[in-house]
């Protein structure tokens, strides 16, 4: 039995063509470079695989050999990965071929030490992985488009049940801002809306949107509800060309694209969603197809709540002049009565009868009569104060409900009411005058108890009656 | 119920997963990690400047060991939200005169921060930065790639990600000790969820930072390497045409990670520009 033997001459040293044909012809590449990636060695497979002169490999950066895109991947983690942990396993890379194919691979590789100790270079084993790469290719592709239907199956589908329950244009906008802004990472975001021939205006908060609107988006988003097309910019030089001084605007917002989708109704309303983005962005299919299907249905339900927007409107409005009816007095000034009562404030309700409009109507015809109401209707707003609800009560009866206003300024207003009312009408010959005759009302809170709205408003009629009584054209004022 | 808040601060550190060294109350140093890893990426730079600087080494929000709950694709869609956190970083730490290191895409988050609020930043140091990526024929402009170019590099980084290729390449065995870092751990430093890689590679390598460059009012040194695939040589001279009055210097080092390949001449190149 030998315990030590010393090894035989072909053990120490197996033929030394043997391991160098296994390392040229492995069924793997082998590469070494230097601790920076110049390749020292390539073995023979190496250079059959990709059609590259096995001399002409030595002295070339590894990178070099790469494509494009995997070189970005190289770069920015193989060669971290290998730095920190001396190893990386399992990478896929591509290489560019003597022919100009891509040779897709999948590569090993370990950092080894010199014979003085310090880093001697860089070891890589290489698989072709061509096959593995079709078959990696098509299920990432399926994977992709796979992801990208859900997302917008998702989208769409919040969106809907957003939308469903929108009870006005406000909230409308509201939602939508919700559902595209994060569905297409938009930084900024908001929706600007218009009534007919009316310019758009923008609804919903953002103060960045709001500041540029006028160094060009409210032109785009013309353009867009114009044409039906989503506008978009995808860049800082796009957007100078579209719009001088746009790119400039959106730089200094910290913004470099745009994407603007028309809400279409009909010739009643119109608006859009703008988004703006703090980079570069291309626009493709799926983002387009998004947009363009939320603005669809945004668009549908907009014009769902402009309807009703309007009939609300119409039930509390008096068609002809567009004041409030009978039925929105009735409940400004019970929310005007509560509010004087609780904040101990006093409160006048002026009602205004028109002297001359009978003959008016008989002599000069209805719709003679009813420009007049329209036109005082627009004087009495005009000079009621701001804030001040204005109603038509009756056929040429007019209320104004007048907050914090005590007797001597409830005359004052009334005064301003009546010179308005005398002057001439553009609608009638002069010879037909019209004036008011003008009853005040005046609560203090706290004088007497807490009227009703019927009450106050019978107290006005009957201090108007009293002006008719004392000669037209004036104004009588009385407390409760 | 009470409900208590932790405070800002501590939050932004948490969040960015701050690390502080060196000496308290001396010039502060931020070392930015750029695409693809994390702090790690500085630990044989940074701690050269701890015997006479306060050194700061954060995790970018969906890297290393950042907050990932933090990550929000809104915010992160920008190289402009990750500049914010470097404002609120510096905040939160009250550091003024800062020397703001930042390689790769994090030179360009530093000059975005530096344009937001000057007066916290002392100097830029941007390490292989690049304005824009992309080639941009209509104003020549050399950025060394095309839009497909980073479609496929999307594509290998799913790849790479989905784990598809396990136990197929022959392995190899170097011979060199590393007691530093276990290959999982930097594997699970460098690896970070793929969504959010395909995202954050989607916002460095498609942003164009090119107009900002001429806002930067901060004193900057530019350090460009030799045969820099990502960040080549002319955008590097670009970058110090661009900012008025910035230092160029050439790097004898190759590659994009001079702060892994050579560590000793970065440190040089920067102690030499702020003495």
């Amino acid at each position: 039995m030998t315990l030590f033997r010393a090894p035989s001459e072909t053990e120490k040293d197996p033929t030394g063509e043997d391991f160098e044909a296994l390392f040229e012809d492995a069924p793997c590449g082998y590469v070494t470079t230097t601790p920076d990636g110049t390749i020292t060695r390539a073995n023979r497979t190496f250079a059959r695989w990709t059609g590259l002169d096995q001399q002409a490999l030595i002295g070339t950066p590894f990178v070099d050999l790469l494509t494009p895109s995997t070189q970005l991947f190289y770069e920015t983690r193989f060669t971290v990965v290998l730095n920190l942990s001396g190893e990386v396993r399992e990478v896929t890379l591509a290489v560019r071929c003597a022919d100009d194919t891509e040779l897709p691979l999948l590569v090993n590789a370990v950092t080894f030490t010199g014979p003085d100790g310090q880093s001697g270079g860089i070891r890589t084993a290489i698989f072709d992985a061509t096959e593995r790469q079709d078959y990696e290719r098509q299920l990432l592709s399926a994977r992709r488009a796979a992801e990208a239907s859900a997302d917008r199956v998702r989208v769409l589908q919040d969106a809907s049940s957003a939308f469903g329950i929108v009870t006005s244009a406000q909230e409308l906008a509201e939602a939508l801002v919700e559902s595209v802004g994060p569905a297409l990472l938009a930084s900024n975001a908001a929706v600007l809306l218009s009534r007919g021939p009316e310019p758009l205006e923008m609804v919903t908060e953002d103060e960045t949107i709001r500041e540029l609107l006028n160094s060009g988006i409210r032109e785009l988003a013309e353009q867009a509800i114009g044409s039906g097309e989503v506008v978009t910019v995808s860049n800082l030089d796009q957007a100078g060309a579209l719009m001088p001084g746009l790119d400039d605007a959106l730089h200094a917002q910290r913004l470099a694209s745009l994407s603007i989708a028309p809400l279409r109704t009909d010739e009643r309303a119109a608006g859009a969603i703008v988004c703006a983005f703090g980079r570069d962005r291309t626009f493709d299919d799926d983002t387009r197809q998004i947009l363009a299907a939320l603005s669809r249905q945004a668009g549908q339900v907009l014009r769902r709540v402009r309807l009703q927007e309007e009939l609300a409107h119409r039930a509390l409005h008096d068609q002809l002049t567009g004041l409030a009816n009978r039925k929105l007095l009735q409940e400004q000034l019970d929310t005007a009565i509560a509010a004087a009562a609780r904040s101990d404030r006093a409160l006048s309700v002026v009602f205004v009868d028109l002297d001359g409009f009978k003959a008016v109507n008989d002599n000069l015809g209805h719709r003679v009569g009813d420009e007049v109401l329209v036109e005082v209707a627009e004087r009495l707003r005009r000079v009621a104060r701001a804030g001040d609800p204005v109603a038509r009560y009756g056929g040429d009866e007019f209320v104004i409900v007048c907050e914090d206003a005590d007797a001597a300024s409830g005359e004052v207003i009334a005064e301003r009411l009546r010179e308005a009312v005398r002057r001439p009408l553009d609608s009638v010959p002069p010879r037909y005058s019209v004036a008011a005759s003008i009853g005040v009302v005046s609560w203090e809170s706290g004088s007497s108890k807490v009227p009703s709205a019927d009450h106050l408003l019978r107290l006005a009629d009957e201090a108007m009656y009293a002006s008719k009584r004392g000669g037209r054209d004036r104004v009588s004022v009385t407390r409760t | 119920m009470t409900v208590t808040f932790p405070p800002p601060k501590a939050g932004v550190l948490r969040r960015n997963n701050v690390t502080l060294s060196g000496v308290v109350g001396a010039r502060p140093m931020v070392f930015a990690h750029g695409f693809g890893c994390n702090q790690e990426m500085w630990r044989t730079v940074s701690p050269n400047f701890e015997s006479d600087h306060r050194v700061v080494l954060f995790d970018a929000v969906g890297a290393g060991r950042s907050d990932i709950a933090a990550y929000d694709p809104v915010k992160y869609d920008s190289l402009h939200g990750y500049a914010a956190d470097i404002l609120e970083l510096l905040e939160a730490l009250d550091l003024e005169d800062v020397v703001f290191v930042g390689h790769s895409v994090a030179a360009m988050v530093g000059v975005l921060a530096s344009i937001r609020d000057p007066s916290r930043f002392g100097a830029l140091v941007l390490v292989g930065p690049s304005p824009r990526y992309l080639s941009d024929t209509e104003s020549d402009y050399e950025g060394g790639y095309e839009q497909d170019d980073i479609e496929g590099m999307l594509d290998a980084l799913d790849a790479n990600y989905l784990g598809w290729s396990e136990a197929m390449a022959p392995l190899i065995m170097g011979n060199v000790e590393r007691p530093e870092l276990a290959l999982e751990l930097t594997e699970s430093l460098c690896s970070v969820d793929p969504e959010i890689a395909r995202h954050f590679a989607r916002v460095t390598f498609l942003s164009d930072n090119r107009r900002d460059l001429g806002v930067v009012r901060t004193p900057t040194l530019v350090l460009q390497c030799a045969d820099d695939v990502i960040a080549p040589t002319n955008v590097g001279r670009y970058v110090h045409e661009q900012i008025a009055g910035s230092r160029f210097v050439q790097l004898s080092a190759t590659g994009h990670c001079p702060n892994l390949s050579a560590p000793e001449e970065l440190t040089d190149s920067i102690r030499a520009y702020l003495r």
